[in-house]
């Protein structure tokens, strides 16, 4: 049984899609998303196998919602769209396969065939080496706010999550600190923090090695041992 | 006496000089309104040999000469100024001096006096803004009247002996006065009549041309065919007077109208090789009937005899002709033959400008068609996805779905008038909402507020639909919770109000004038309310995106 995340911003287009798929009695539905942000919690917490995607949807469309997942995560992706325009990129980005709504049962035949030949081989997913990330999603007042990346002065993780940090305040975002690594500038200064060296007032040093970096804003940012060095190189000490 | 009838001859000479110039080109300066340097030059020649004509025409008297000298000074400080008259009268002045007598000095510097004092008479006339009264012969008469006088007191003054110069004067005062001030008044008044006849046939001709701009204004706006040649050929036939009038294409007769209809008909090929050539080289051709004949191809007893061929043309293309034919018994009159030249040329710009007027709605009839074309295959598609999947558990709510898709998609197709009331608008956003809300469900409300008295508003078709959909698609479907969509219209202050608005406020682009899709609805509530009206945009982010439409009100 293939574990699939259904990802597409209109109520009926999921349940249509959760039928057609149930009915071949190849597929476990692990859920249902509405949203890019909802879809990347899903992937985290479930783990699926593929992901049959949606393009066009609320702020954040298919392809940039690929472009933040985390590589260990990526799941085989299936682009499910109204309109081919989309359809000749999806094949750049090296997607299984791609439907068109309404999807016919006879076509998502052969989707299944290529989607299990490829999980039988071992394939792993591709990878979409998106550019650089320029907006970050985050959650505000029950929208998705778009944070350009040069306004955000350091991204930070707790229990709660992972926040952005931006002069204005802090936002909730899906995004993993290791996509904020990979795919941004931000620079790791703390197991639990990278910072924009945009936003750097200066880094003070303490005794024993230790130091935290003063933001623009005069907010503190720390840094731990294991980073200083390379932070130091970064800023051209 | 007889230096009075000498004297009289001489100003008989002047008048009939008068006269000659007048119908000479170098007239032609004194018509218009103010005079270059050149023209002065010429008339201080002009003036200056007339003076010097007085003295040789002049009788000798008492080693003096009785003569009508102060007619040339006095006219050119009339019509030239102070400087052309003191040129003038101190030329001739110079030319009396040289010829010798008692009297010569003071003769020379009244004469240069005269010239000086009818220039500051016409800087005073100006000043008042009297200057028509420069043509006047009363005053003429009366500076050239003041000026002998004056010359007739400086004579015994300057001239030795005393008592032969008081001889002198008692002789010839009465005479020279009177004539030179008559000579002058006459002058005047000749070329004043000609001034005049040109400003009379100015005006007649300015006239007709302004009432054949005014009449063919609105008919022009439609393009030229058969029906606005027609038209157009009318008015100029009544406006003109002449024989026949006709306008062509490049191949064919458009319009024939006036003597010689019977057999030049309309539709018929061009015959006349005159109209082919100045179509083929772009110029003017004009037959007068007295040097060259107008010989007519159709018919032997066409009355017609001569014609203007003037090319009609739009960015300097020849697209056709206008001839304007006299039959024989009428001359072709040069008033009717610049006014042929002048109308033609009116209409090609009046042409090219409705060209354009045609190609910038043809601009907002494609872009009303991209507009269209850009709702469908996304919209389509998704929607029927949604139907498929809403037939497997309600068949009676996607059967009414597929109703009002085809509604939306025929009306989409159907609706080719350019103005459609409110209602007929409501009716094309009801059909769209009603699938939207499918596709959405929850995550879309629809609020209608609409003044019932507002039905029959008259809208370009496709104003309401894509703003609603704008404010689906950038609004509500980027909300995760979803948003509502709201419709009001309301009069307001003798106008009507329609606005569209969500409650995502997500709108990022100029406010105002908003996205191309608003510039579209805008651009087409001006062009056929005028610039008064159209939308306006305003955001407050995260709260409200509104665009109001503003049009004039119905006369209910």
């Amino acid at each position: 049984m293939i574990r699939t995340l259904i990802v597409d911003d209109e109520f009926h287009a999921r349940e249509e899609l959760e039928s057609l798929l149930l009915e071949t009695g190849e597929f476990v539905i692990t859920g249902k998303c509405a949203n890019a942000l909802d879809a990347m919690k899903a992937i985290k917490k479930e783990k699926p196998d593929v992901v049959f995607l949606d393009i066009q949807m609320p702020v954040i469309d298919g392809f940039e919602f690929l472009g933040m997942i985390e590589e260990e995560l990526m799941p085989h992706v299936v682009f499910v769209t109204a309109y081919d325009a989309y359809a000749l990129k999806a094949f750049d980005e090296n997607a299984i396969d791609y439907l068109l709504k309404p999807v016919e049962k006879d076509r998502l035949t052969k989707t299944i065939h290529k989607l299990k030949k490829s999980i039988d081989a071992g394939h792993r997913p591709a990878i979409y080496s998106n550019p650089e990330i320029k907006r970050i999603p985050c959650i505000f007042h029950n929208r998705i706010k778009l944070i350009n990346m040069s306004d955000i002065e350091y991204v930070r993780s707790s229990q709660a999550g992972i926040y952005v940090v931006c002069p204005p305040g802090e936002f909730y975002t899906e995004l993993t600190l290791k996509v904020f690594e990979t795919r941004t500038n931000l620079i790791r200064c703390h197991k639990q923090y990278l910072v924009n060296l945009d936003h750097v007032d200066e880094i003070i040093l303490h005794e024993y090695k230790q130091a935290e970096i003063k933001m623009k804003t005069s907010k503190l940012v720390p840094v731990s041992r294991r980073y200083l060095k390379i932070l130091k190189e970064k800023m051209a000490f | 006496m007889q230096v009075f009838l000498h004297l009289i001859q001489a100003m008989s000479i002047f008048i009939v000089v008068a006269y000659l110039y007048c119908k000479s080109p170098w007239f032609k300066p004194l018509t218009t309104e103010s005079l270059s340097s050149k023209d002065k030059v010429y008339l201080y020649f002009f003036f200056s040999a007339i003076s010097i004509m007085g003295t040789y025409l002049g009788l000798p008297v008492q080693d003096a000469i009785a003569n009508t000298r102060a007619i040339g000074p006095v006219l050119a400080g009339l019509i030239g100024g102070p400087l052309l008259g003191t040129a003038v009268g101190f030329t001739s002045g110079l030319h009396r001096f040289s010829y010798g007598g008692f009297s010569a000095f003071s003769c020379g510097l009244s004469t240069t006096i005269e010239g000086t004092m009818a220039g500051i008479v016409h800087l005073y006339l100006i000043k008042k803004h009297r200057s028509e009264s420069i043509f006047d012969p009363r005053i003429a008469f009366a500076v050239a009247f003041v000026g002998e006088v004056i010359h007739m007191a400086i004579t015994p003054v300057f001239s030795r002996p005393y008592a032969d110069a008081v001889e002198l004067v008692k002789v010839v005062a009465i005479p020279m006065t009177v004539s030179c001030s008559v000579g002058a008044a006459l002058f005047v008044s000749i070329i004043r009549d000609q001034k005049n006849t040109y400003d009379r046939i100015a005006a007649v001709s300015s006239g007709k041309a302004f009432q054949i701009a005014q009449r063919s204004l609105n008919i022009l706006s439609r393009g030229i065919n058969q029906q606005t040649a027609t038209d157009l050929a009318k008015i100029i036939h009544e406006e003109t007077g002449v024989g026949a009038v006709a306008i062509t294409d490049k191949e064919k007769v458009m319009a024939f109208i006036g003597c010689g209809s019977d057999h030049h008909l309309p539709g018929s090929f061009i015959a006349s090789p005159l109209t082919k050539q100045a179509i083929y080289e772009n110029k003017v051709i004009f037959i007068d009937g007295i040097d060259n004949q107008y010989v007519c191809p159709l018919s032997e007893t066409c009355p017609l005899n001569s014609v203007l061929v003037v090319p009609l043309q739009i960015d300097d293309e020849v697209i056709g002709t206008i001839k304007l034919y006299e039959p024989r018994n009428t001359r072709f009159l040069n008033i009717n033959k610049s006014l042929g030249e002048g109308i033609t040329n009116l209409l090609s710009n009046q042409l090219l400008i409705s060209r354009y007027q045609m190609q910038k709605n043809l601009l907002l009839r494609s872009e009303l068609k991209l507009l269209q074309a850009q709702v469908n295959p996304h919209f389509l598609f998704n929607s029927l996805n949604t139907i498929i999947s809403i037939l497997r558990n309600d068949a009676d709510r996607a059967r009414d779905l597929l109703i009002h898709l085809s509604m939306f998609l025929r009306n989409n197709i159907k609706r080719v008038n350019d103005i459609s009331t409110l209602e007929e608008e409501l009716d094309q956003v009801k059909s769209y909402l009603k699938i939207e809300k499918a596709r959405f469900e929850e995550r879309l409300a629809i609020e209608m507020n609409i003044d019932p008295n507002l039905l029959k508003q008259k809208l370009p078709t496709f104003t309401l639909q894509p703003l609603v959909e704008n404010a689906i698609k950038h609004g509500i479907s980027n909300m995760l919770e979803g948003g509502t969509v709201r419709i009001n219209a309301y009069r307001l202050n003798g106008s009507t109000f329609i606005e569209i608005e969500d409650d995502a406020g997500a709108f990022q682009g100029e406010i105002g004038s908003g996205g191309l899709g608003i510039k579209i609805v805008d651009k087409r509530i001006k062009a056929l309310f005028g610039n008064d009206f159209g939308t306006v945009l305003s955001c407050v982010p995260s709260e409200l995106t509104k665009v109001t439409i503003n049009v004039p009100m119905e006369a209910s």
